[in-house]
């Protein structure tokens, strides 16, 4: 058998998920399972009710002698910041409050309840300082300062504050000639969007238990996304070796993005630096999880988009203002993708962008399935339906006619690569029979179709790692330890699909090694960005390879063969030159003896490998321009049929249709369970999600009043499809699929609104009542 | 900011073999001790602090009060611990009282439904209870044990505010009584929530018509507004009518003009008063007309 055909076998198979069994039964292991024992104590965090104040005092000597306090923190224990792209965050307040609910102390105590009564005995003063709560307040030039240190802040090289302002990143692009671009224009559209806060909810909440032993080494146990960022940004807070961190990550409840990076983990640490032997756990109730994790980043984006008669593109300005919060830390960079990424998939020649990351004084903005895009493509995809209508072209056609291909120059200078976004486009028009009138159920219900494009890059440093080590047991089956995390998406499952095909061994002979641990686990940067089976498929391919090195040197030396002529299949190692066979069962720990017993060749097989991108260039500070901004662009669209109740404005969903294109879909369930998935997640930001501020407030801490769209409010008719335009650097040629199912979700249903009651909203959720009123308000105004 | 450390506070959990001594104990100890059946916005209550009674009395194990009897004659009895799920899947009720199935259903998802109960849903007397429009248009009353005795109270003047109750300290509604509906009634209840599944109605409409050859339209109308004022609004104007003027479809209209005119809605997270004026004139007219569509059609 051909090298490609026993491949095929298990790329592009529907194998069942790897964790199945144990989630299903729930003997899954997550963070809150893990038994501590009785030194156990358990941490609470005081936390501001001032949206922008001043400490001026903090009295903890009360709750220090609160039977079964063990330790108190503030500020004062720890004077560093922390922070991914720019440290700008005290893991305490220190001096100044910048959000509500802010950690301004911590407890750990023999019970959460003995802690939380410490907390009430915890005397805090404050002088409330004039807060900021729109970003478009924030940039004037008399708005109070909310870092007045930005210039001090250590930051990465490809993000720039403005120190003396609230702008903690200004991202340009400047190409062509925008002058004389908007000349030529035939019709020029101009509009403003805003998106607002939402969460990312996840089943499990935060939860973190910190260790630190007698040397002053720390155990960490985390539902995390990034245990070895984890363990570098903690290492670099405290000026400690990675090495003397350890971080256990089990199954994730969840994470969306909220487990990426260190958020709430800090807080533990510090409590168990005062506490050595004893673990401290700090699992967030669902109220704080509310009021005090990452959110995604509000965003005012203003578009003015023209095209020629032909309906050429020519020009875009793009101005977007991100509502960063208290601290952007993490924020930065997703100013910096919607920057970089600002045009859409679209080829246009003059652009001009500026992205600004704002502070204010709302909850801190981070990492949200999608990284910026389903913000930016909310605005986008909208302003292109405008023009589209302004020059009286068909919005498909428009479309195609605008749409990247490989070859074309990108907005940063970066060149295209082969992508299939043509086909998405093509089939999602073809799914929702775009063209042809969908008759309403009844007389007082509109229809309207939409389509929304989109394209994302995995949002990281030019350079992040990943590695694989395959361990090879004496019964032939596989130990793959690997740093991604399995966050629902199936990453072990992949995973272990890459190793069985790169090696050549049945599919259960692969263990995934579990739970992560930084001691123990290859090294992966972070479980985000879509970046798993791109990044860690590559290296585990390496692996394998390593791994198949070595044993074909062994089998060769025994056979006294050419390596060229032996192959892997089924665990089984042959010749195709002399039909000669050997289990790797018989050898892959004990070698393999020499004829007439005199000794032995080989011993145990360890494949060892990485894989990390080399290629990704500087942007200048400027122009935005570079050889190359990212390592690929994952691209799609989907499309919508609506129903609006005009009586009522109530949506309904009739048929919902995805296609992108992956490259190659390694395991086709979970690529479609992840469309699916994004999708559904799409609709619920883009029907019912909001943090709903009031000052800094926030008014819908709870499930009650923050809607998620549950399986009664999805469409009937789903249907997800994937194109496979191969990446010239994936494994087998995928590229990532987690976030970009959700990106084009809130345009294309906005556009499909429109094409029912030609009604724009100025931004999601588009809720019934939100429809109704201006319905409504357009009835007036026709009579 | 709301406490983000919502807790559980400590109680006393108290179990009396009988409901005399459980009336007897919540009379000896008044704004201290709160009955306690299926425990759904009780706990909840408990946990966000809106609620600190020092003792939960259990009514669950009470004799009897876990019976749902129909009877041809009187009517439906529901004790106070049957669950919303038992009501749901109850043959008599599916079929004699379909707007209260269908306005149990909206009641949370179906594992709090198998804690919840009507009595429960009715005592709590939120504005937006689900299942109260419903048992007014039905003419309910609630039967009520307390130390000096029994009484019955007819739903009307049982609701005070919200979460008021004209319950004296000691007394516990034991059962609710709907009486069998009029001969060839038809009804409907509708409600609108954000979303699909298990939010709060924001409005909500109960209609239940029947023919009375004593009325001068031949039919009576109940119509009951739930979300949309303090206590429930039945729309007595509109009742008139339809039942003392000769129907005509342009009737509807008034009639839920009417309904929109009575109610008294607030803004709140959930909804603007606005819209929820609107969602009424809007439901009760859909109400009206697929409620006298069910009527012509038997």
């Amino acid at each position: 058998m051909k090298k490609s055909q026993k491949i095929l076998a298990l790329i592009g198979t529907n194998i069942p998920r790897v964790d199945i069994q144990e989630k299903m039964t729930g003997e899954a292991l997550f963070t809150d399972d893990i038994q501590f024992g009785v030194k156990l104590l358990y941490a609470r965090i005081k936390r501001s009710p001032h949206a922008h104040a001043l400490i001026k005092s903090i009295d903890t000597s009360r709750a220090e002698k609160l039977p079964g306090v063990r330790a108190v923190v503030t500020g004062a224990d720890f004077s560093g910041r922390i922070g991914l792209y720019l440290k700008d965050r005290h893991i305490i307040a220190r001096n100044r409050v910048r959000y509500i609910g802010e950690p301004v102390a911590g407890v750990a105590a023999v019970s959460e309840a003995v802690a939380e009564k410490a907390l009430d005995l915890i005397q805090v003063e404050y002088e409330p300082l004039p807060a900021l709560f729109l970003p478009q307040d924030a940039i004037k030039p008399d708005a109070p300062l909310i870092h007045p240190d930005l210039g001090e802040y250590e930051v990465v090289n490809f993000i720039f504050p403005k120190p003396g302002t609230n702008i903690s990143n200004h991202f340009k692009i400047r190409k062509g000639d925008m002058k004389n671009a908007w000349k030529n224009c035939a019709a020029i559209v101009e509009n403003e969007y805003y998106i607002p806060h939402i969460q990312h909810v996840p089943l499990e909440t935060h939860v973190a238990v910190a260790k630190v032993d007698l040397s002053g080494k720390i155990t960490l146990w985390t539902s995390s996304q990034s245990p070895f960022a984890q363990r570098d940004l903690i290492a670099k807070t405290w000026g400690m070796s990675p090495a003397d961190i350890k971080v256990i990550s089990p199954y994730v409840g969840g994470g969306f993005g909220c487990k990426a990076g260190v958020t709430m983990e800090a807080l533990p640490v510090l409590l168990a630096m005062k506490v050595k032997g004893c673990p401290v756990k700090l699992r967030l109730t669902r109220e704080e999880e509310f009021y005090t994790n990452f959110v995604r980043q509000a965003l005012l984006i203003r578009l003015k988009m023209g095209c020629d008669a032909e309906g050429n593109i020519l020009a875009m300005e793009n101005t977007m203002y991100w509502d960063g919060g208290a601290s952007t830390e993490y924020g930065v960079n997703i100013t910096r993708a919607g920057g970089y990424s600002s045009t859409g998939p679209y080829d246009i020649p003059n652009v001009k962008t500026d992205s600004y990351c704002v502070y204010t004084n709302n909850t801190i903005g981070g990492p949200y399935r999608g990284f910026g895009m389903s913000e930016l493509h909310t605005g986008i995809e909208q302003c292109v339906d405008e023009l589209a209508n302004k020059i009286k072209m068909d919005k498909v056609a428009f479309r195609m006619r605008n749409v990247v291909e490989s070859g074309d120059i990108l907005a940063t200078g970066m060149v295209m690569h082969p992508t299939g976004i043509k086909a998405c486009i093509e089939k999602v028009a073809e799914a929702i029979e775009w063209g042809k009138p969908s008759e309403p159920s009844a007389p007082h219900k509109k229809r309207g179709k939409g389509i929304a494009l989109m394209w994302k890059a995995p949002a990281m440093p030019p350079n992040p790692g990943s590695s694989a080590t395959l361990k090879f047991n004496s019964d032939g089956t596989v130990f793959l330890s690997i740093g991604g995390q399995e966050i629902g998406q199936g990453a072990f499952t992949v995973a272990a699909q890459i190793a069985a095909a790169g090696l050549g061994v049945p599919m259960d002979w692969i263990r995934i090694s579990k739970p992560l641990d930084t001691d123990y686990s290859s090294y992966e940067w972070q479980t985000v960005a879509s970046r798993i089976t791109w990044t860690m498929g590559n290296a585990i391919l390496d692996a394998a390879k390593d791994a198949r090195k070595q044993i074909f040197k062994i089998v060769a030396k025994a056979w006294k063969e050419n390596k060229k002529d032996l192959e892997i299949k089924d665990g089984i190692v042959y010749s195709t030159n002399t039909d000669k066979k050997i289990s790797l069962k018989d050898f892959v720990i004990t070698g393999i003896p020499k004829k007439k017993d005199q000794g032995w060749i080989g011993g145990p097989i360890i494949g060892r490998g990485k894989f990390m991108p080399t290629y990704v260039t500087g942007l200048d500070k400027d122009t935005g321009q570079g050889k190359r901004a990212v390592v690929h662009y994952t691209t799609g669209a989907q499309g919508f049929i609506v129903e609006v109740d005009t009586l009522t404005g109530k949506l309904e969903i009739i048929k919902a249709v995805s296609a992108f294109d992956v490259g190659k879909a390694i395991n086709p369930d979970l690529v479609k369970a992840q469309i699916e998935g994004g999708m559904v997640q799409g609709i619920s930001s883009a029907l019912f999600e909001q943090l709903v501020f009031k000052e800094g407030v926030l008014q819908n801490p709870n499930f009650v009043d923050y809607r998620i769209a549950t399986t009664m409010d999805l469409p009937d008719k789903m249907e997800s499809y994937y194109i496979e335009v191969p990446q010239d650097d994936g494994p087998f040629g995928a590229r990532g699929i987690g976030e970009h199912p959700m990106v084009p979700t809130i345009a294309a249903i906005a556009n499909a609104i429109n094409d029912a009651v030609g009604i724009r909203l100025e931004g999601p959720p588009f809720t019934a009542e939100k429809l109704f009123m201006a319905i409504k308000a357009q009835n007036k105004s026709v009579d | 900011m709301n406490n983000p450390l919502p807790r559980l506070p400590e109680f006393e959990y108290i179990r009396l073999e009988t409901i005399e001594k459980a009336a007897q104990f919540l009379k000896d100890h008044p704004g201290e001790a709160a009955p306690y059946l299926g425990g759904t916005d009780l706990f909840v209550g408990l946990r966000d602090r809106r609620k600190q009674p020092k003792y939960l009395v259990d009514l669950k194990h009470l004799e009897g009060l876990n019976s749902l009897t129909f009877d041809p004659a009187k009517g439906l009895t529901i004790g106070a611990r049957v669950t919303l799920n038992q009501l749901i899947d109850h043959r008599d009720v599916q079929k004699n009282y379909p707007i209260l199935c269908q306005a149990a259903k909206q009641v949370g998802g179906y594992q709090l439904r198998n804690r919840a109960t009507l009595c429960g849903n009715i005592c709590n007397a939120s504005p937006c209870g689900d299942t109260i429009g419903p048992s007014m248009v039905y003419q309910g009353s609630v039967n009520i044990f307390g130390p000096d005795g029994t009484r019955s109270l007819p739903l009307e003047d049982f609701f005070l505010g919200p979460g008021k109750v004209a319950l004296v300290d000691g007394e516990i509604v034991h059962s609710i009584t709907l009486p069998l509906p009029p001969e060839g009634s038809q009804g409907m209840y509708l409600c609108h929530g954000r979303n699909k599944l298990s939010d709060l109605a924001i409005a909500a409409v109960s209609v239940l018509a029947y023919p009375d050859l004593t009325s001068a339209s031949g039919f009576r109308f109940r119509i009951a507004l739930s979300a949309v004022a303090p206590t429930v609004v039945i729309v007595e104007e509109a009742q008139v009518l339809l039942s003392e003027n000769p129907i005509e479809p342009s009737h509807f209209e008034k009639a839920a003009h009417i309904a929109r005119q009575s109610c008294k809605p607030i803004d709140d997270i959930r909804s603007s008063a606005e819209y929820r004026r609107e969602l009424v004139y809007t439901l009760t007219s859909r109400a009206l007309n697929q409620v006298w569509d069910s009527l012509q059609s038997v």
